[in-house]
């Protein structure tokens, strides 16, 4: 055999043909009686159908937790989960929250060191080479 | 590199016209005694497209046989779907679809039109091991889409790279429609695997009937693997082989009926199903936007699948054929030859053209390298106009199309 072939998988790169939200399903607690999901209530009364009429790509389910602080729960595509306790938040608190779950990517928080970019081909120039390109004259 | 005729294809998965009648032959045998199986198929048999001959060819004249007995069948044992217990079925009623929140989200994740109907979308989700019934389950509906994909897939290889090697072409194939590559696209969509099938449970979730870890996979799916000392050449993979080059071909759908599957298995059939039912609903142009925007937009190094062996001894045997000179390695330039780390810059050229350079830490190494990039150079010549055949299916207007560039094939050395 002169030539053989590796197998590898391609890999994917959201956003460069289709794009697909990294939220896949929202869970909403309350309690009726806490005073703690106050918040929480008036925006799953007033505010939480605009969210989802705007993001039909998001599964959210709403379920009672009795005398426990209200919780939402992020589940993403990465199969990783990001909870929120939003106790004692007013509704605009809890909007935020939610905002902040759905763009979210899922990934675990991680400290930007030395790498500051991550890309598949990381320099648009390709690596330096001191044999090539125009000859610097001083 | 199989050929299908899509047409044809398609016309074998369209609903029949008038599916009063029990589709099966072996019900309408055994309708008489058990009336429950009989009557969950006409209950159920109102919602999806049927596949009347997808499984059926051979048993074509048994259907002529017992066409009267299905006919005079009595209509009266018949019962409201309302009535069957969720627990019987084998996989949820397609009405549960409509209701699933999951579904919805699925489809608009994948930014389908809204007349693409939830209740195909559940069907896509039913693997053959958990719904043995072939108007229910994927099976036909991803044999259709394994051809589509595989079409689209080699036309956009061949026409886009014309002188890749046979070898590289599958590797290619592999990387973009492979099973690997199908499993990851469908966990990238976000599918939910059900722990059990059955009617009860939401049809948002994939439902196939789970390998218990570590059983054995059934021997279906291992394939067969020709014994070591036949050399199965390229020429017999071209021919017999599926499109991947593989000596294992892939199990016919309706063969895995309650064989227990891994994952991976029910998640590529969700993908070639998904497919094969967007062609039907919603037509060839949307069919391959939907390809370009999550296959075909996926990054793959095309340069990266070579694996030359004797890239120097090819790349002589390529001038030859070409009738270049002779190709001659020449040093370009150097640095550190007595140092720990020394780096040479050879070019490989024929004549006056240069036709590939490499760098290395020994002579030989950049030697080698060098004839690897000419020869790379060569195998992946891009066209800069393409037009695959697909694009013009369908159209009366032929002048848009222009003919590709056929190459002779890589060197045989």
């Amino acid at each position: 055999m002169p030539l053989s072939a590796i197998k590898t998988v391609s890999k994917a790169q959201n956003g460069v043909g289709a794009f697909i939200l990294p939220l896949r399903r929202l869970d909403l607690h309350y309690c009726d009686w806490a005073g703690s999901s106050r918040g929480m209530n008036a925006y799953l009364r007033n505010h939480l159908s605009r969210f989802a009429s705007s993001n039909p790509q998001i599964e959210i389910r709403v379920s009672p937790k009795p005398h426990r602080h209200p919780v939402i729960i992020g589940h993403y595509i990465n199969s990783r989960r990001r909870a929120i306790c939003v106790k004692n938040l007013q509704v605009e608190g809890v909007r935020e929250k939610v905002e902040y779950l759905r763009n979210h990517t899922g990934e675990k928080n991680r400290k930007i060191g030395w790498d500051k970019v991550r890309s598949l081909n990381e320099s648009v120039r390709g690596v330096w080479s001191p044999f090539h390109g125009a000859r610097i004259r001083i | 590199m199989k050929r299908i005729r899509i047409a044809r294809c398609g016309t074998q998965l369209l609903a029949p016209p008038s599916p009063r009648r029990p589709l099966c032959p072996h019900v309408v045998r055994f309708q008489k005694t058990i009336t429950l199986h009989n009557y969950r198929i006409q209950s159920r048999l109102q919602s999806t497209a049927a596949a009347r001959e997808a499984s059926n060819f051979e048993i074509e004249s048994i259907v002529e046989e017992v066409e009267s007995s299905a006919n005079d069948f009595p209509s009266s044992t018949w019962t409201s779907p309302r009535h069957t217990p969720l627990e019987l079925l084998p996989s949820p009623h397609p009405s549960a679809a409509l209701k699933s929140a999951k579904l919805a989200a699925l489809r608009s994740r994948l930014s389908l039109p809204p007349r693409f109907p939830l209740q195909t979308l559940a069907r896509t989700l039913i693997h053959p091991s958990a719904d043995p019934d072939p108007t229910f389950n994927n099976g036909s509906l991803s044999i259709l889409g394994a051809n589509l994909l595989g079409y689209y897939t080699t036309e956009h290889i061949l026409c886009n790279y014309p002188r890749l090697p046979m070898s590289v072409v599958f590797a290619a194939q592999w990387a973009y429609i492979g099973p690997k590559a199908l499993a990851t696209v469908a966990s990238e969509w976000g599918i939910e695997a059900a722990a059990e099938p059955g009617g009860e449970i939401d049809p948002g979730l994939l439902q196939f009937k789970r390998l218990r870890s570590g059983d054995d996979l059934p021997t279906l799916l291992k394939g067969k693997q020709a014994p070591w000392k036949w050399n199965v050449t390229m020429t017999n993979k071209i021919l017999k082989s599926d499109e991947f080059g593989s000596t294992a071909s892939r199990p016919d759908a309706q063969q895995l009926q309650g064989m227990p599957v891994p994952i991976e298995e029910a998640a590529q059939s969700f993908v070639r199903a998904l497919i094969g039912s967007l062609y039907l609903h919603l037509g060839r142009p949307l069919t391959k936007r939907f390809f370009r925007d999550h296959f075909l937009s996926r990054h793959l190094d095309m340069d990266k699948l070579f694996d030359f062996r004797t890239p120097t001894r090819d790349l002589s045997r390529l001038c030859a054929r070409e009738g270049f000179e002779a190709p001659v390695a020449r040093l370009i330039s150097e640095t550190g030859r007595h140092s720990n780390h020394p780096v040479f810059i050879v070019g490989v050229y024929s004549g006056k053209d240069k036709l590939g350079e490499g760098a290395g830490s020994s002579l030989n190494e950049a030697r080698i390298r060098a004839a690897a990039a000419a020869l790379k150079a060569w195998y992946l010549y891009k066209p800069l106009e393409v037009t695959v055949p697909s694009s013009t299916e369908g159209e009366v207007d032929t002048s848009k199309w222009k003919p590709n560039m056929v190459d002779c094939g890589e060197v045989i050395v």
